[in-house]
């Protein structure tokens, strides 16, 4: 019974605060759109009549040669949860803390295309995982 | 009787006589699809495009190829403050604008992505990605078709 009054007062003097927060970013890519892109049919015209611009586009290395390829990365989220905020202040020294529980995935897909500008492959997955070994064009040196 | 049970409830709806708050974040002017529907690709050459739309907001290499990126992005926030609970709701969407050139700086493709206006005030139960919302918001904007 006493930590219930504890906690209410707590609370009522605004020291701990609680939250239901969602964001969004963009609009979701549904699967059936993916589903109809044909791997070595479609283009890069179609693919972006088909789900519009991608949020980023990177050079990539195609073929034995390793010529220039590019990929188009689309990214959304839609993420909601609980979180607590906890505030301590006593004379000349303030303190606070806050958390939340909403999940922090950043779903996405990722289109590649080679020199001609065919789609060589697609795949969905979290932002992490699909832009892990992506070729990264070196700094040009003094000397170029 | 009849006074303690009105005052309880006053008190259990005290908590909801908190505050409301709304905000507004807007990153780059919303690009103009009408301006974006006129390039042509074999025809219109990364000059023209400047021209019509300014620098872009990132320039990539893709061998000697090139893609220019123009985006914006507006952001709505809707807060409401029980004293001791919040409910908050963000909903953030963006136009998006990639032009590809290739060797000799002339249009190749283009994609859009017209979002800037679906942005809504909302609370987190709330669905922002209703197709009928979506249909509503795209009809009031001129050159918008998906």
């Amino acid at each position: 019974m006493k930590s219930a009054w504890l906690a209410g007062c707590c609370c009522a003097a605004g020291c701990v605060t609680g939250s239901y927060e969602r964001g969004s970013v963009d609009e979701p890519i549904v699967d059936s759109r993916l589903a109809d892109l044909q791997v070595g049919t479609d283009d890069l015209g179609s693919c972006l009549r088909a789900l519009g611009a991608p949020h980023r586009v990177f050079e990539v290395a195609v073929g034995p040669d390793l010529e220039s390829g590019m990929a188009l990365l689309w990214v959304w989220r839609a993420e909601s949860g609980f979180g607590v905020q906890v505030s301590v202040s006593a004379r000349d020294l303030s303190a606070s803390w806050s958390g939340d529980f909403a999940g922090a995935d950043l779903p996405g897909c990722m289109l590649w295309f080679g020199t001609d500008l065919r789609l060589e492959g697609w795949r969905r997955g979290q932002l992490g995982e699909l832009l892990a070994g992506r070729r990264r064009r070196p700094a040009p040196s003094l000397g170029d | 009787m009849l006074r303690r049970r009105r005052r309880s409830l006053s008190l259990l709806l005290l908590p909801a006589l908190g505050a409301c708050a709304i905000a507004r974040q807007d990153t780059n002017e919303p690009l103009d699809p009408a301006v974006v529907a006129s390039f042509e690709p074999g025809r219109t050459t990364a000059r023209e495009v400047v021209e019509k739309l300014g620098a872009p907001t990132e320039v990539v290499q893709l061998g000697k190829r090139t893609a220019y990126r123009y985006d914006a992005t507006t952001a709505k926030t809707a807060v409401l403050f029980l004293l001791v609970f919040n409910l908050a709701n963000q909903d953030s969407r963006t136009d998006r604008v990639w032009l590809f050139f290739d060797e000799r700086d002339v249009l190749s493709h283009y994609g859009t992505w017209w979002g800037t206006h679906r942005a809504q005030y909302a609370m987190p139960w709330e669905d922002v990605h209703e197709p009928r919302d979506n249909e509503l918001r795209d009809a009031k904007r001129p050159g918008v078709l998906r």
